[in-house]
């Protein structure tokens, strides 16, 4: 590994230059704020949607935006410090399902589902497929055009593009005011072009792994946000006659949130990376989950406890990233459950193989 | 924060994966052949397997090779240093010349220091100790007393260091002490000198740790004669030469490795169907470890000078001091929460005479935790060095 391997490529700066000020530009308290009552943001869909954001990691082939998943996971970790109101995760996550399926990607917003590993079922019947499953809390449905589901065929998952109007949808919030929207596929039916079998790789665990890796990512922009505020606070506000950064107590505090944002800046694009090479992407995933929830755990009380009572009120930026964090903890596993999951593989697969497990990558 | 590493690229390359291979056939081969079985708490210092490491061309491997380096890169000096933490190796002969006293001689010594010191320490023949702390210098290291007075042709040293590890073993040892009065400005007057630890004036006295070891010493500098030719660098540098490295220092797997054994031999205690709160906390930990290594990878191959440099020191044009010191800072306590996961999922009274290896680690490493928080800078000291880096000057 030699210095310039680890250091950015001209693209990768480029794309993390004009992402940055994509969102930086467009997303303000007035389109958070709007958000919160409308789920997302239209205005800024189509914005990101030009300039091709939701189709990077895709390949140009199959109707992407070409670059590495590494790129993706660049693109999410800034559209997570801004708190980005739209399913732009979502949307390359639906997107990655149908291109590696071999589906045309439609344009507009997308989503996954299921999320929760719910058993739709699917019948081909003529010239047509049959969908039918309940499925819990789907982000972004009631906004997305079309659902990418990961449905049991006959011979096997096949994946489906269904148009949303078709579903019933029972609206939903998370935390942050996101759309998480609990759906009835009573009998759709999706024209055959629209479906294939799944491919290698493409199931319910990998759809889990990579809605973790996702949330981990935007978990690590949140929280650098997060710091910045606190960060700019302690510098702005004066108590007892001075800057309120100025106490050690609370540099303290600001010095331990650091290390929590940069594990997770580290964890987060350390397991896309992984994906990436698919080199040990369970373990690398299954941390990174771990260890941002656990920054957002730490990171969004310290944010809280260094700002005072002006952070917690609604007309107070803050809100928008601690309630982010503490909802996209929870989102495709939390700390607990992927810790659970790891500790018993790794003890199964016995104490001689944890440090070449550690260091496999 | 790491902004300038791009971590998804971050892999070890197959020449890296190579050495991890060799390292671990080493460590296997050498713990059988000396009969050595590691405790935990404090490395220790075994001059017979140092030999051997050097034998192996991994004392010094970064160091140019017309000083006995190898001109390997900052990420195989990683592999090896974590190998060894990994088993709990006795690295403690080698430790402070391989991290320290080496890369500042290169950066900073006189040809005929270099000449002199650094191929003895890559050979394992030459130990050095590190002279910073004194009975009223802490964390506050700038206060040292220790005081050189111009003679002809040199400079006689008189003053008291303390927590000086391995002494009592060592060939010699870095002295910071005052070459000038405090003037106003605490960090100027003060110089690096070498002493040798056999020089008439010298007296070694051992300081116990509460377990009844003997590492820690004080080292007494009773006009102590040191040649012009051991001053390290400039005259009244010293400080900015004793802070001006400590981004390797703080953020290497010694920082978050030194109780992993005991990780190792919780989960052979645990066996392959651990409950549901040990399966939650292995894979805690494990998540932690992995994220800290991360960390740490990224600032030693960020901070590697590259094939063409003239020192093998750190590329001096990269300031990861911060990202140094959060990781000791959070690798000290990832130290504890091996330890404390340890303690409450088996519930063990500790004894250090354990004949159970997992018992003894156990209680090795609770009777050392403290220390892990201190060296180095302490927990607080570098959370406000953080903290200003955060906020800038304020008034």
């Amino acid at each position: 590994m030699n210095d310039r391997s680890t250091q950015m490529s001209d693209v990768r700066a480029m794309l993390v230059e004009s992402a940055t000020r994509l969102f930086g530009d467009q997303v303000d308290a007035k389109m958070l704020d709007a958000a919160k009552r409308d789920g997302w943001s239209p205005a800024l869909w189509k914005i990101v949607e030009d300039a091709q954001l939701p189709l990077v990691s895709i390949a140009e082939e199959a109707g992407g935006a070409g670059g590495s998943l590494s790129d993706l996971a660049a693109v999410l970790r800034i559209a997570g410090r801004y708190g980005a109101p739209i399913p732009l995760a979502e949307t390359a996550l639906a997107g990655w399902m149908l291109a590696s399926s071999g589906l045309k990607i439609p344009a507009g917003p997308l989503t996954l589902a299921p999320v929760h590993g719910e058993k739709i079922t699917a019948r081909k019947n003529g010239a047509r497929w049959n969908l039918s499953g309940t499925m819990q809390r789907v982000p972004f449905a009631r906004i997305a055009g079309h659902l990418v589901v990961l449905a049991a065929g006959p011979d096997g998952d096949i994946v489906a593009c269904v148009d949303a109007a078709h579903c019933k949808i029972t609206p939903g919030r998370n935390l942050a005011s996101e759309p998480r929207d609990d759906i009835v596929l009573d009998n759709v039916a999706v024209a055959t072009g629209l479906v294939a079998p799944a491919a290698d790789g493409v199931n319910h665990f990998t759809l889990r792994e990579r809605g973790a890796l996702m949330r981990a990512l935007a978990m690590a922009g949140a929280l650098e946000r997060a710091l910045e505020l606190a960060v700019r606070y302690a510098t702005e506000r004066s108590q007892f006659g001075r800057k309120i950064g100025q106490f050690q107590a609370i540099q303290q505090e600001l010095a331990r949130f650091a290390g929590e944002v940069a594990a997770a800046v580290a964890a987060a694009l350390s397991a896309a990376g992984a994906v990436e090479r698919a080199q040990n992407a369970t373990f690398a995933v299954a941390s990174a989950k771990i260890r941002t929830a656990q920054a957002a755990q730490e990171g969004a009380l310290i944010a809280h406890q260094v700002h005072g009572a002006i952070g917690v009120t609604d007309e107070y930026a803050l809100h928008h990233t601690t309630l982010r964090l503490w909802a996209w903890r929870e989102e495709f596993g939390n700390e607990a459950a992927w810790a659970i999951e790891l500790g018993r593989a790794m003890c199964a697969a016995g104490a001689d193989r944890l440090w070449p497990a550690l260091t496999s990558d | 924060m790491f902004d300038q590493v791009d971590f998804s690229a971050l892999e070890l390359p197959a020449s890296a994966r190579a050495l991890q291979r060799e390292v671990r056939e080493f460590l296997c081969a050498e713990f059988a052949a000396l009969d050595f079985k590691p405790r935990l708490g404090h490395t220790e210092f075994h001059a017979e397997f140092t030999r051997r490491v050097a034998a192996r061309g991994w004392i010094g491997m970064t160091w140019p090779t017309r000083y006995g380096g190898q001109e390997r890169s900052y990420l195989d000096r990683f592999v090896v240093t974590e190998e060894m933490l990994a088993v709990g190796a006795p690295c403690a002969a080698h430790w402070f010349a391989d991290r320290q006293t080496g890369p500042s001689l290169l950066r900073y010594g006189t040809e005929e220091q270099k000449q002199r010191y650094l191929p003895a320490i890559t050979r394992g023949e030459c130990f050095f100790a590190l002279g910073m702390s004194e009975p009223n210098s802490g964390s506050d290291l700038a206060s040292v007393k220790t005081r050189a007075e111009r003679v002809p042709n040199g400079w006689r040293v008189t003053g008291q260091k303390v927590w000086t590890s391995w002494a009592h073993k060592a060939h010699a040892f870095f002295v910071l002490c005052r070459t000038a009065p405090d003037a106003g400005n605490r960090h100027d007057g003060l110089s690096q000198l070498i002493v040798e630890l056999d020089a008439p004036g010298v007296t070694v006295r051992p300081i116990r740790f509460m377990n009844g070891h003997h590492h820690f010493n004080e080292v007494f500098l009773d006009n102590v004669f040191v040649p012009d030719a051991r001053v390290v660098g400039e005259v009244g540098q010293g400080w900015k030469q004793v802070t001006s490295e400590l981004a390797l220092e703080r953020s290497g797997p010694e920082r978050y490795m030194t109780t992993f054994p005991l990780f190792t031999e919780l989960m052979r205690r645990l066996g392959s169907t651990p409950d549901t709160r040990a399966a939650e906390a292995i894979g805690k930990l494990a998540a932690r470890m992995w994220s800290l290594r991360r960390m740490s990878i990224a600032i030693a191959i960020t901070l590697d000078p590259g094939p063409d440099s003239e020192h093998g020191t750190p590329k001096a044009t990269v300031d990861l001091a911060t990202e140094a010191a959060l990781v000791k800072d959070m690798g000290t306590f990832y130290e504890r929460e091996i330890i404390d996961a340890a303690r409450l999922l088996a519930t063990v009274e500790p004894t250090p005479e354990a004949s159970d290896t997992f018992e003894r680690y156990l209680a090795e490493t609770i009777v050392c935790a403290p220390v892990a928080t201190i060296r180095g800078g302490t927990t607080q000291v570098l959370r406000s060095l953080i903290a200003r880096k955060l906020l800038g000057p304020l008034k």
